[in-house]
């Protein structure tokens, strides 16, 4: 029999993380335990890109291992646009679809238009499990509003990382209103409870700033093999303070932060020993001059074009960078 | 004082006039030996190193019942080659065959690198004239080619004069040089070495090696080493007695003064026509010490190793680099070696020196300059800073000619070595031994000083031996 071994290895990976998120009470939050990222947000399609959100929608894929048979739920904290956290832009009249995707079409590796990326592409793809539109309720205000059940078999089914993907989109349908908020996913309809082995990821990381100097948030794209340099581009980092690319082989590589409604991109070269691993993406604060609700997004493509995935659980764990020291003996000096 | 006359003909004359005279003996470096070719009461001189053997003259009879002599009863000398049989003997010389083998006085001579063009002296006269009674004939250069044991086409060289002698050629390895020996107007005395050089398909007109060179005296059997060393002979005052061998060698266009051959190439009697192989390691000449003229091998007894390793100068200087970020814009973080003996320094590659050996602890601090957060130890390097083991040659890498210097070893690293002996060639054919040793350069140059450290033997071993070599630049005076 043919062993396929790179699905064997994803699969251990996966089993990994979930083995390691089994132990976090908050499941598989997005953003992530790691990232130190306060919240999502998306803006009502009214609003100004100025503010940091460049195309008024949030695309985030949840895989579920194959092996996992039981039914689970996604459960968004906050979903509502008005009260706490929320960024109001006048008066909270803005609205928001939260749509759960799954079934064929939704997998991102196989349909690109799933991924969202382009302006115009139709995202909505798939099979649609489930969508609500919310709006200012303090019913959900600062509350959770869960999804589900959904069986996992639902899913588009990925053989790479043997896994079924579902997507959840929320979209800024009416007003301009900045609407934050987080998703998590898990097996109990009334609490966040992991589901061993789950991840998140996405491909366009639209989400708040610390309003504190001293957070850094985080993001951890997924570099595959075969990437020699990737092409970051960040939206709206308003001169924020720096972004440092950190992995086991960087210490912390500055990149080009972007200006008020703007995007910046630089390459990033990326050596053979970072390959199948994750990059961290440091986000970090100005420390003169505090800038507040700072929204940013963030995107990568490796040197085929490709778009990288963003990991709520990094694959392989926080990247650590490991220095290497050389000491090389030279001719005496006269 | 008798002046012996090289052109052929009259060697065995002033052999037999030569006294002997002793000198001092000095530590020898050279070992001699008379080859068993040799036949008493003959002359063998001049030999010239071919492939598998010598070619050499000699006056030697032809046999019991045939003779070759001049007219005045003179036995004449021509050209023999022998081959050698084993390390230590001949094969029986054969005549090499020629035109003039039983008219003329033939001889010496000197082959070009490809073995085919000979360069030999012989008598210019051929005619009846060469026979009248008291009639001078003069030496003259003849080329011709070698054909197995045969000279053929033998014609004279376009400087041979009816007026002096012109003699012992000596032809570089590259053809391009001609030297000889000629007593031609204008010399110095007695004879003088010449060179001629081959250009534009012809000889050049024959130059003066110059007073450094040619003495008051006579400078005889000129013989062009591959190395571009001249060697020749003389009778200049400072000698060993009578004639001796020198050498020189071309420093920027000029020749060097002649520095006399040791003892025992050189002796109280005749020593003449000497020639060495590639590496000047062994050799033969002509010396009447033993009566007749005979020829001599030598070999040197100086130590000198074709491969040696060059002198690693001690460093305990070294780079440290954080390999990773080292290819990266470090802006945002300050990179902090300490490096375990008290020092550190800033910065992704950085360069230290420790004084001595011994074992340092390394650290690398990293500050990140937007978080202000201290990554202390981030990498620890155990760094064990040891000398070379090698023998190792204390001592400067340039001097002025003409001062004294001392040379040590004290710095040789051999561990678990029970070294037997301190071996210095100071690469000018000197030596010396012990662990500490002065010398003076007296000539300018560079000089490939090689120190040879053995081990005390041990029973059922041979010991232990290494070589490292290092240059010491001598200048001239200022």
């Amino acid at each position: 029999m043919k062993v396929d071994k790179s699905k064997y290895c994803y699969t251990i990976l996966f089993f990994l993380l979930g083995f390691f998120n089994a132990g976090n009470v908050d499941a598989q939050a997005v953003p992530g335990k790691d990232e130190n990222i306060p919240f999502l947000v998306t803006f009502g399609k009214d609003g100004k890109t100025s503010w940091g959100d460049p195309d008024f929608n949030e695309i985030f894929f949840f895989t579920i291992l194959k092996d996992y048979n039981k039914p689970f739920y996604i459960r968004v904290f906050d979903p509502d646009c008005g009260g706490a956290n929320d960024e109001i832009q006048g008066n909270y009249n803005s609205k928001f679809l939260f749509s759960v995707y799954g079934g064929k079409g939704v997998d991102p590796d196989k349909n690109e238009d799933s991924k969202g990326l382009e302006k115009g592409t139709n995202f909505k793809t798939g099979n649609l499990l489930a969508s609500k539109v919310f709006g200012s309720e303090a019913k959900y205000d600062n509350k959770f509003y869960t999804f589900g059940p959904f069986n996992p078999s639902e899913g588009d089914y990925n053989e790479k990382w043997n896994s079924y993907i579902f997507k959840i989109t929320c979209e800024g349908i009416s007003g301009d209103d900045g609407n934050l908020y987080k998703f998590f996913l898990s097996r109990d309809p009334n609490n966040n409870l992991p589901v061993e082995g789950a991840n998140a990821f996405t491909y366009k990381y639209t989400f708040r700033m610390w309003n504190d100097f001293k957070s850094v948030a985080h993001i951890y794209p997924y570099v595959d093999t075969g990437v020699v340099f990737i092409k970051q581009s960040n939206f709206d980092w308003d001169n924020d303070g720096k972004i440092l690319v950190v992995s086991k082989y960087k210490q912390g590589i500055e990149v080009p932060i972007s200006n008020e409604d703007k995007w910046a991109t630089s390459n990033i070269t990326i050596e053979p020993a970072e390959a199948n691993s994750s990059l961290d993406f440091q986000f970090h604060k100005r420390q003169d001059d505090l800038v507040k609700n700072n929204n940013v997004a963030v995107t990568l493509k490796n040197q085929r074009g490709d778009a990288l995935k963003f990991f709520s659980s990094p694959i392989g764990g926080v990247p650590v960078y490991s220095p290497k020291a050389n000491i090389i003996k030279i001719a005496p000096k006269k | 004082m008798v002046k012996r006359n090289f052109f052929s003909v009259t060697v065995f004359i002033a052999v037999l006039l030569a006294g002997t005279e002793m000198r001092g003996q000095q530590p020898s470096i050279y070992k001699v030996d008379r080859m068993s070719f040799n036949q008493s009461g003959f002359s063998e001189i001049s030999p010239f190193i071919v492939k598998d053997g010598l070619i050499y003259c000699s006056d030697k009879r032809f046999s019991i019942i045939k003779d070759r002599t001049a007219f005045d009863g003179r036995r004449l000398y021509n050209i023999y080659i022998t081959e050698m049989q084993d390390s230590s003997g001949w094969k029986k010389p054969r005549e090499i065959n020629g035109e003039r083998n039983s008219l003329f006085n033939n001889g010496p001579f000197s082959i070009t690198q490809d073995g085919k063009t000979v360069y030999l002296t012989s008598e210019i006269e051929t005619g009846p004239a060469a026979k009248k009674k008291n009639f001078k004939n003069h030496n003259g250069i003849f080329v011709g080619e070698l054909n197995g044991t045969s000279l053929i086409n033998l014609r004279p060289f376009k400087y041979n004069s009816p007026e002096y002698d012109v003699g012992q050629p000596s032809v570089s390895s590259d053809g391009k040089f001609l030297f000889f020996a000629s007593n031609m107007p204008g010399g110095s005395g007695g004879s003088d070495l010449y060179v001629c050089t081959f250009e534009n398909s012809d000889w050049s007109a024959p130059v003066n090696l110059g007073s450094g060179i040619n003495s008051a005296g006579a400078e005889n059997f000129p013989y062009y080493h591959s190395s571009g060393r001249l060697f020749f002979t003389s009778d200049r005052a400072g000698g060993l007695g009578k004639l001796d061998i020198y050498s020189t060698t071309m420093t920027k266009g000029k020749w060097d003064d002649p520095v006399l051959m040791p003892e025992p190439i050189n002796s109280a009697s005749d020593d003449f026509g000497l020639v060495a192989d590639g590496d000047l390691q062994k050799g033969y000449f002509t010396s009447n010490r033993d009566k007749s003229d005979d020829i001599y091998r030598f070999v040197s007894t100086i130590i000198r190793k074709a491969t040696c390793d060059t002198l690693i100068e001690n460093s305990y200087c070294y780079r440290f680099v954080e390999e990773n970020m080292a290819k990266y814009d470090t802006v945002p973080f300050l990179y902090t070696w300490r490096f375990g003996d008290g020092q550190e320094a800033n910065g992704v590659i950085v360069e230290h020196c420790y004084a001595g050996p011994g074992t340092y602890t390394v650290q690398l601090d990293v500050l990140n300059l937007i978080t202000k957060e201290v990554s202390l130890n981030e990498k620890t390097e155990t760094l064990v800073v040891t000398k070379v083991e090698q023998a190792y040659i204390s001592g400067p890498d340039s001097i002025n000619a003409g001062q004294r210097i001392n040379l040590n070893a004290d710095e040789t690293n051999l561990p678990g070595w029970k070294i037997g002996q301190y071996y210095w060639n100071f690469g000018d054919e000197t030596i010396a031994v012990g662990n500490k040793v002065d010398k003076t350069f007296t000539k300018p140059g560079t000089y490939n000083i090689q120190l040879i450290v053995s081990t005390e033997p041990e029973p059922g071993t041979s010991g232990r031996e290494t070589c490292v070599s290092k240059n010491i630049v001598v200048f001239n005076k200022p």
